[in-house]
């Protein structure tokens, strides 16, 4: 097991920066995700650790090591490919014999060892299967199993849920947090969905364009989102553009013809008059005021949806429209007045940036 | 976005990774095969037509272009639908060399690209009875029966005793006079009718990849008939046709086996007003006098306009490549089942061509097997006389045994480096690999005769007394002429075998400790074999059947002739062996050798056996 680190690591693909000045560290055992849209580069950066890309500069330490010239072949790493990659002329368990067999272990013992890793992921009795005849979620195990045979120093998923249905997505990813907390390995994880990367995760980095926006517990990118793009990426919250009129602990802002005062989670310094956004996200109102100081909204509802144990309700407050989870034991009916709070903790105030 | 830091283009730590042992094996043997078999060769008999006295000069180039003998606007001679007593005369008009062999070239790509589009359209569109049958038949024409394809043309629409003017004229009276085909047009026709399905085949394929939903579309907007094809069916498979008619240019271009065909069959001297030919006759002086600096410049001529064609029509072809079959959706193909007239109609069309479009392949079969050669219109009786003298002549037996050698030699070499260069190309990021990429391909646009000439020159020239002085022994230059020339067969085959492998199947296995070698001989190669296995056996028919080499460096020993130049002697009259129709029994095994060449790919292999273009 090893602990990663990647010091000031940038690739570019022609004019394109798959990976901008990436440093950080990954700790021994960790289950580490990168998270990020589609194009921003979290793969190419995983790629690097499994050494399938090399970077055009900085450095890749595994421990105190440097490899970042290192071959993959020679870095004992186990990576699980988004389209699982099994060898379809081989059975599932050449397939997964196959890391023993070019790692020269004798015959018996890479036999005792397929079949336990083949146990382990559920597919006793599958070995001489090729892929083509088994289910998406029996070739996610086989890719799985094919990388865990090699007692990987790193396991690095690159989405590995995404060809599943929603249903097996949910039962994966917990066996997949189960195995890396029984084998406690280092494993990096890279997913475009939120839900899923706060699941799973130890420790979350958001990727955007090449740069790590931040890093941090699930919680902490949650509660704390150091910059717009996280705090919108994150969670389904609304924001709003105001100017911010006065600092202290509370922020004052003015968004049209509203004062909202909320806290700021961003190190960024803010300066009076700068354009600001607040982000109030649906779980944090509440429709009866609450103990703690809340910024108080009033609107007309648009409409409401019963989802279960909330309801969907938009209000339209000035020029904009607010989604606010509400409790389900009463009815919105549209155009009647409904008056809304948000704790002023929970009122997030973060410098503009524009979002692509 | 900022970049920085320094981009090197030689970044030495990427060199390090990437050149690993097998790498710098792979890209040894691609690059010196290329060079020492291709490039070389052409650079000396370039720098042989540019020099004069000495200087580099344009000398032999003016000397060509202001001799009336190969460039005349004005006739020269040849005849064109004149009628003489009853015969109407199909010849041709001389224009001089290099200009005949254009327009007979430029006349080729246009017959056959209104053939082949035509034939796609039926093809592809209408549901007719025995169409499967018809699939199979249109491809006879491809099967290699070179010289004794034009003989039999020529013996068909010959005035006297031409099973053709005999069944028009004697027996139906469907024309006022007999035809005599021969001389430029008689190669134009022979050309056609062996090059259409190179266009229909490229058409098919283009016709095949439209999303019907993109005519639908066309359709619903209110664009029907020809206006539906001119605005969007025809836009999109001009590039297959672009490839198709530039394919058919080239190999007209190059082609010997009509005007020797045609030289044999009737002795009309047009027929040897063509450059290929020309360049040909003159390789009789290489045995004494070696290859005067003119020819090495006609050679250039037709290599530039040649491989100029070919480069322009691949530039354009992938440029216009879509992508065009949408995911998802209804995919039924626009194929329509007409009236039974109309039907009728198609079918009768189809067996008329087909006939047509067959008669060298059924003549030559006539041939080998009656006594047809000698009997007058039609034959009078069944013999395996000729048949029987694959195994019986020995002179036969060694030149089918030579060609077998040289041809399993060459694919056993082709295989080797067909598939390090399509590795090398299609799954590596190493620097030179574009230049890589169009040496192994330019071969297709290369003329035979030119190679043949570069060949010469640059071996006899620099390799004296060693195995590889055509003076000497032409065997081994045989094979490596065999070698760059099929080439492009084996590298495409493997080339599409290896865009079925994903980059992920060889990257887990590295990721899981395999380093390179291990990687492509573990997982590549087993993926891969059955296209390998199928580029090899088409590359193995076109090298029994090649044409301009084996005529021309084939033709430096006796003992080492193989089949075509033997086939060629025959059809030329100069050979004491035997009649026309011992050609013909070879021709007959050369398409035994291809038919259950295909048979083997498409059925065990289940390899669509990939066609020529761009």
């Amino acid at each position: 097991m090893v602990r990663v680190r990647l010091d000031h690591v940038t690739k570019r693909f022609g004019e394109v920066l798959a990976a901008d000045d990436v440093s950080l560290t990954i700790e021994d055992g960790e289950f580490f995700t990168f998270l990020g849209p589609s194009g921003c580069g979290k793969t190419t950066t995983m790629r690097m650790v499994a050494g399938l890309e090399f970077p055009n500069e900085g450095k890749v330490y595994y421990d105190d090591v440097d490899v970042t010239q290192l071959p993959s072949f020679e870095r004992n790493t186990g990576m699980v490919f988004q389209n699982y990659a099994l060898w379809p002329h081989m059975t599932v368990r050449e397939n997964v014999a196959y890391g023993l067999n070019v790692r020269k272990v004798p015959k018996k013992n890479i036999n005792s060892k397929v079949e336990d890793i083949l146990e382990l992921v559920h597919l006793g009795g599958m070995g001489e299967r090729f892929p083509n005849q088994l289910s998406g979620g029996q070739q996610q195990r086989v890719a799985l199993a094919r990388v865990l045979v090699i007692n990987p120093d790193i396991l690095l998923l690159d989405e590995p849920l995404s060809n599943l249905d929603a249903k097996l997505r949910v039962e994966m990813r917990e066996e997949i947090k189960e195995i890396q907390r029984e084998l406690g390995i280092t494993t990096i994880y890279v997913t475009h969905d939120q839900e899923e990367a706060m699941a799973v995760s130890d420790r979350i980095a958001i990727q955007n364009h090449g740069r790590i926006m931040q890093v941090g517990t699930p919680r902490e990118v949650y509660d704390s989102p150091q910059n717009l793009f996280i705090a919108t990426f994150i969670g389904k919250g609304v924001l709003l553009e105001g100017v911010l009129e006065a600092r202290g602990d509370l922020m004052d802002c003015r968004v049209g013809d509203l004062n909202l005062k909320g806290v700021t989670t961003s190190d960024e310094a803010l300066a009076d008059g700068e354009k600001v956004a607040c982000v109030l996200r649906p779980e944090s109102f509440n429709v009866m005021e609450p103990d703690e100081p809340s910024n108080v909204l009033e609107g007309a509802v648009e409409w409401s949806a019963f989802v279960g144990p909330i309801t969907e309700v938009k209000v339209r407050i000035g020029d904009t429209s607010l989604l606010i989870n509400a409790p389900s034991d009463r009815e919105y009916p549209p155009g009647s007045t409904l008056r809304v709070y948000i704790p002023r903790d929970k009122t997030l105030v973060l410098p503009w940036m524009q979002l692509v | 976005m900022t970049l920085k830091g320094p981009r090197l283009w030689f970044d030495p730590e990427r060199l390090r990774r990437e050149f690993d042992a097998m790498t710098i094996v792979q890209t040894l043997v691609g690059y010196s095969t290329l060079i020492l078999f291709l490039v070389l060769p052409l650079f000396t008999m370039m720098v042989e037509a540019f020099v004069y006295q000495g200087r580099a000069s344009l000398h032999w180039f003016w000397s060509i272009a202001t001799s009336p003998e190969y460039w005349s606007l004005a006739p020269l001679g040849g005849r064109m639908f004149e009628v003489r007593n009853n015969i109407m005369i199909l010849w041709g008009i001389d224009h001089g060399i290099l200009l005949n062999s254009l327009m007979v070239a430029f006349n080729v790509a246009v017959y056959c690209s209104f053939i082949g589009v035509f034939l796609a359209f039926i093809m592809g569109r209408y549901n007719f009875p025995g169409k499967r049958v018809f699939q199979v038949l249109l491809l006879v024409p491809l099967l290699a029966t070179p010289f004794v394809n034009a003989y039999v043309i020529g013996k068909l629409f010959n005035p006297r005793n031409g099973l053709i003017n005999f069944i028009l004229v004697d027996v139906l009276h469907l024309l006022p006079w007999k035809l005599d085909i021969d001389g430029l047009f008689g190669i134009t026709l022979a050309q056609t009718l062996a090059y259409y399905p190179i266009v229909y085949m490229n058409v098919v394929a283009s016709l095949n990849s439209i999303d019907p939903s993109l005519e639908e579309m066309a359709e619903n907007l209110g664009a029907r008939g020809f206006r539906l094809f001119r605005t969007v069916t025809f836009p999109l498979i001009l590039p297959g046709l672009a490839a198709g008619a530039i394919m058919t240019f080239i190999f007209s271009l190059e082609d010997l086996g009509a005007p020797i065909g045609f030289v044999g069959a009737r002795a009309n001297p047009l027929a040897r007003k063509v450059v290929s030919y020309q360049i040909y006759s003159s390789f009789a002086e290489a045995l004494t006098g070696g290859i005067s600096p003119r020819t090495a410049a006609l050679a250039v001529i037709i290599l530039f306009i040649t491989a100029a064609s070919y480069i322009t029509v691949r530039w354009y072809v992938n440029r216009r490549s879509y992508a065009m079959l949408s995911k998802g959706g209804r995919w039924s193909p626009r194929v329509r089942t007409p009236s039974p007239q109309v039907r009728g109609l198609v079918v009768i069309f189809l067996v008329l061509l087909v006939v047509l479009a067959s008669m060298p392949q059924i003549g030559t079969v006539i041939l080998a097997t009656t006594d047809w050669a000698t009997s007058g219109a039609l034959p009078t009786k069944f013999t395996w006389t000729y048949m029987s003298t694959l195994y019986t002549n020995t002179l036969v037996y060694h030149a089918v045994l030579n060609s077998l050698i040289y041809s399993v030699a060459a694919v056993a070499v082709m295989i080797l480096v067909g598939s390090s260069i399509a590795y090398l190309v299609g799954k590596r990021n190493i620097p030179g690999r574009g230049v890589l990429d169009t040496l192994a391909t330019i071969p297709v646009a290369i003329p035979g005769i030119s190679l043949a000439i570069g060949f010469f020159l640059f071996f006899s020239a620099n390799f004296r007394g060693t195995l590889l002085d055509p003076l000497a022994d032409p065997a081994l230059l045989l094979i490596c002429a065999y070698v760059v020339r099929r080439l492009p067969f084996t590298t495409r085959s493997v080339s599409a075998g290896l865009q079925q492998v994903d980059k992920s199947l060889e990257e887990s296995s590295m990721n899981l400790g395999a380093n390179r070698p291990t990687t492509f001989f573990r997982i590549v190669l087993p993926l891969i074999v059955g296209h390998i296995v199928s580029g090899a056996i088409l590359s193995f028919v076109y090298s029994m059947s090649e044409v301009s080499a084996s005529v021309t460096l084939g033709a430096l020993r006796e003992d080492r002739v193989p089949i075509t130049f033997f086939i060629s002697q025959i059809v030329y009259g100069a050979a004491a062996t035997g009649s026309i129709s011992i050609g013909a029994a070879l021709c007959v095994l050369l398409m035994a050798v291809q038919i259950t060449a295909m048979a083997v790919s498409n059925l065990i292999l289940k390899q669509r056996t990939s066609f020529l273009g761009v």
